[in-house]
């Protein structure tokens, strides 16, 4: 009865994947180190991404607005050719084909998992051109090597990234008493501060106040880029005391001296560490890989683990685990798109996403069909990782997934768009049986739904029905 | 299959599905008998729609100034202090009619210039970005009673309309789906944490035809048409969303051909739409549009406009009492615009959506006011700008 249970916290067992022994002890064995990226492709480094980023703004703001302020066609003619030599069509589809590529034939794939909720919980929602350039480098750079040390170390470092900075504004936020801010009487922004309490770390279960987001708006004043004329927004992140809040702050009772970058890392180690912090955040991830209203039961092991490790996430992750083990057989989660296909993709061995040969990339023509593809079904069923459309990142609740439209984008999916990625040496009921057995209780009765079908021998056509009403069967929908 | 139309498809990825609703009972389709149905449409207009490049003002010497590039040299005149763009030729129309009015110098209480709170406070009404989870349209629908009459032109259901169960929505895949397959699989969702699911196969199969072996969502006037049928049906949905962007026009914004007439033609486009197919059920049809903010006043280095504070809502139905131009109009001198900078807002535009949810769904104004907007200080205009 612990088929299920390679979905809930994987991507279910493909068919060159060894039957574990022991699921628990599977899965479980998966979080102590950081599996490598496998793909064999270009893998760029967020620097490299954030130069690209800036001749894109650069190119666009500085150059083709003012060459064709009277022209609106050759300015959307010009600034698509722009788009072409920048990249910036073509490096979403690439960090796709990374994470997808990973999610299917990675050895730790409970570990992926993982990634895709911390990713998701730090979540860069769709804003100015981050998800073309700068996202997907985040997840790889900042998010994943962070996985195997403690929650606070995530915290400090996605605070100070580059990209969640400027995704939360904080760059924009002065002091008003600072040097800046006395000058330019310019003030904070409280976006990021304010995501940082809420989403990130206490929840507003936490009970603070518009003066709690005030401070803390007040210590993270002065990190931002480091801007200058040519790379605009994108330069690296600094500490600019020029725009720092001078004096004492208070946030959830607590005082904070004057000491200008150092602030930050002491708040963060509170928040952090805050009881709240380790509530809420226990909750999500049971609520991510067990069911939508987790229960005491379920996440105070989750609690004692994080409290007795000081927040080690391998420990968290691996209380996580066995407390999806042990509710394995009566919670039913539902699967968000992104996963589902990634799962079918592993189980079905789909040619998707397309090898890192045919993702190469000369930035003289618009990226290819094919390069497009996999980028263009996730915006179609609805879950395309990296543009979420809020900082709280994709919700984990089935009833934002359950929409008409959005169910029927499963059905067309699995009938309309699998037929062109099953392998032709899988075209048989042998195959199809064999990935079943592997992966669901219920497989006699999908046996016997595709035998009810009576299809002697498999065509391209036939795969339409199979793949549209296996894949959209409860228990493939869930996990 | 069409694979190039993913960008355009992007575009209209507007609202993920990132907020909670809370509702997870299951409540049965109401019946009104024979109380009349009034349709309320709302266009989303997002990126910050640009209130005096859709209803100028006319004759401001100091516009004029400001926005030497970008002046209209042609309008349709509405009275002797506004005009029309031009691209929005059906209000005009509809203005001679009685059915078009438009409500100037107003927003939402935002002034953060920001896309992204400033949507979220748009589909919210509330006053904390992000605090809220449903939508003001969702909050009214259910305090009206009115379950499962909400019709979203979108794939995700839009923050506008959550917190209300059951809502349908229209967004066809690329391809034909086959339908038919649900019924292979219908049985299996039998258990009762599968009631969602098997729910919304129910209102997948009660789709009227033409809903079902639609595919596109790119051809927009093909959605509107759609939307107007299912308006028209007096058992079906009597409240839609549409969603558009690309308002955002930091260059090349344009006079009567630049890149905001183009959005105000989309819009002119659904209007167009649905009052052609909506026919004697316009008369009884409100159609509001929505943005998170106005632009700046003066044009910018690439003949474009930054984000600003104060819009005009457009306004058009049968519904409407009069063509007018409602506005407490703020002025355009430096010290009378909000932060020297913008348009200022001297309605709060949450009173208009107040209270044509309460023309629309019959409801008393103040009742929905305590119940949608936590009983903010919102003037009732219904007298002024709808039929009661």
């Amino acid at each position: 009865m612990y088929n299920s249970f390679y979905r809930k916290v994987g991507f279910g067992i493909g068919i060159n994947d060894k039957i574990p022994a022991d699921p628990l002890k599977w899965a479980t064995d998966q979080l102590d180190k950081i599996p490598e990226l496998l793909w064999t492709g270009w893998i760029p480094s967020e620097k490299e991404m954030r130069i690209k980023y800036g001749e894109w703004i650069y190119g666009d703001r500085k150059v083709l607005r003012k060459k064709y302020k009277n022209d609106k066609n050759a300015y959307r003619k010009a600034k698509d050719k722009l788009s072409i030599q920048t990249g910036e069509r073509f490096f979403e589809l690439n960090e796709h084909a990374i994470r997808h590529y990973q999610t299917k034939y990675s050895n730790q794939p409970v570990f992926e998992r993982f990634w895709l909720f911390w990713g998701n919980h730090f979540a860069i929602s769709e804003k100015d051109s981050l998800a073309d350039f700068s996202t997907g480098p985040y997840q790889r750079e900042i998010i994943r090597p962070n996985m195997i040390k403690t929650f606070e170390d995530m915290v400090q470092e996605v605070t100070r990234s580059w990209c969640m900075i400027h995704h939360l504004d904080n760059s924009e936020s002065v002091g008003p008493n600072s040097k800046r801010g006395i000058e330019s009487r310019d003030t904070i922004n409280e976006n990021h501060a304010r995501e940082l309490l809420e989403l990130h770390t206490v929840s507003p279960e936490a009970g603070y106040t518009q003066d709690d987001v005030i401070n803390l708006a007040y210590i993270m004043t002065g990190w931002g880029h480091k801007w200058n004329n040519k790379v605009l927004e994108t330069g690296d992140v600094w500490f600019d005391q020029d725009k720092h809040q001078k004096g004492e702050k208070i946030v959830l009772g607590k005082k904070y001296k004057n000491e200008g970058k150092r602030e930050l890392s002491k708040v963060i180690h509170d928040l952090s560490n805050h009881p709240q912090c380790i509530k809420f955040v226990s909750t999500k991830l049971c609520r991510h890989f067990i069911t939508d209203n987790p229960t005491k039961d379920m996440v105070d092991p989750v609690i004692k683990a994080w409290t007795n490790s000081n927040g080690n996430l391998i420990k968290i992750h691996k209380a996580v685990i066995q407390q999806a083990y042990k509710n394995n057989n009566f919670t039913y989660k539902f699967q968000l798109p992104e996963v589902w296909i990634m799962q079918l993709s592993r189980i079905f061995d789909l040619n998707l996403p397309i090898s890192s040969k045919k993702m190469n990339y000369e930035f003289k023509f618009e990226p290819s069909n094919r390069q497009e593809q996999l980028t263009w079904y996730l915006n179609e069923v609805g879950h395309s990782p990296y543009r979420p459309k809020q900082p709280n990142g994709w919700s984990d609740y089935e009833v934002d997934w359950i929409s008409p439209e959005l169910l029927l984008r499963r059905l067309w999916f699995a009938s309309n768009e699998i037929p062109n990625h099953v392998k032709i040496e899988n075209y048989s009921h042998s195959f199809m049986f064999l990935c079943l057995e592997r992966n669901f209780d219920d497989y006699e009765r999908m046996t016997s739904m595709i035998e009810d079908l009576k299809i002697n021998k498999i065509t391209k056509n036939d795969l339409e029905k199979i793949y549209g009403i296996i894949c959209n069967l409860p228990w493939v929908l869930k996990a | 299959m069409g694979i190039k139309s993913m960008n355009c498809t992007r575009r209209n990825f507007l609202i993920g599905g990132s907020t909670t609703l809370f509702l997870t009972g299951f409540l049965s389709k109401q019946s009104f008998g024979n109380i009349k149905k009034n349709n309320l449409v709302i266009i989303s207009l997002r990126g910050g729609m640009d209130g005096l490049t859709a209803v100028p003002v006319l004759g401001d010497k100091r516009l004029k100034k400001l926005r030497r590039e970008l002046i209209l040299e042609e309008t349709l005149k509405l009275n002797s202090d506004f005009a029309l763009h031009p691209k929005l030729e059906i209000f005009h129309q509809l203005w001679k009619e009685n059915k078009a009015a438009f409500v100037h110098a107003t927003n939402i209480p935002y002034t953060g210039r920001s896309h992204f709170d400033g949507q979220n406070l748009m589909e919210t009404g509330g006053h904390v970005p992000y605090k809220e989870k449903t939508g003001w349209l969702g909050r009214g629908l259910l305090s009206s009673n009115i379950i499962g009459e909400g019709l979203a032109i979108s794939l995700p259901m839009p923050l506008l309309l959550r917190g209300v169960p059951q809502n349908n929505n229209f967004f066809p895949s690329p391809d034909y789906v086959k339908t038919k397959l649900i019924d292979y699989i219908y049985d299996e969702f039998r258990e009762d944490h599968n009631a969602l699911i098997r729910s919304t196969f129910d209102t997948i199969k009660k789709r009227p035809i033409s809903m079902q072996i639609a595919t596109d969502s790119n051809d927009r006037n093909k959605l509107a048409k759609e939307a107007a049928k299912q308006l028209k049906d007096s058992n079906g949905p009597r409240v839609a969303v549409f969603e558009l962007d690309g308002f955002d026009t930091h260059a090349a914004q344009g006079g009567v051909d630049g890149a905001h007439a183009d959005e105000l033609e989309e819009v002119n486009n659904i209007v167009e739409i649905l009052h052609r197919n909506l026919g004697e059920v316009f008369n009884d049809t409100l159609i509001v549009t929505l943005t998170e903010f106005g632009r700046t006043i003066k044009q910018n280095g690439g003949y474009g406009t930054e984000h600003g504070y104060g819009s005009a809502i457009l306004m058009a139905g049968g519904l409407l009492k009069k063509a007018q131009v409602y506005t407490d109009w703020p002025g355009l001198k430096k010290r009378e615009l909000f932060e020297g900078r913008d348009l200022n807002s001297t309605i709060d535009a949450r009173a208009v959506y107040n209270s044509a949810m309460a023309v629309c769904f019959n409801k008393d104004p103040e009742f929905l006011k305590r119940e949608v907007f936590w009983g903010d200080n919102l003037p009732d205009l219904t007298n002024e700008l709808f039929k009661v």
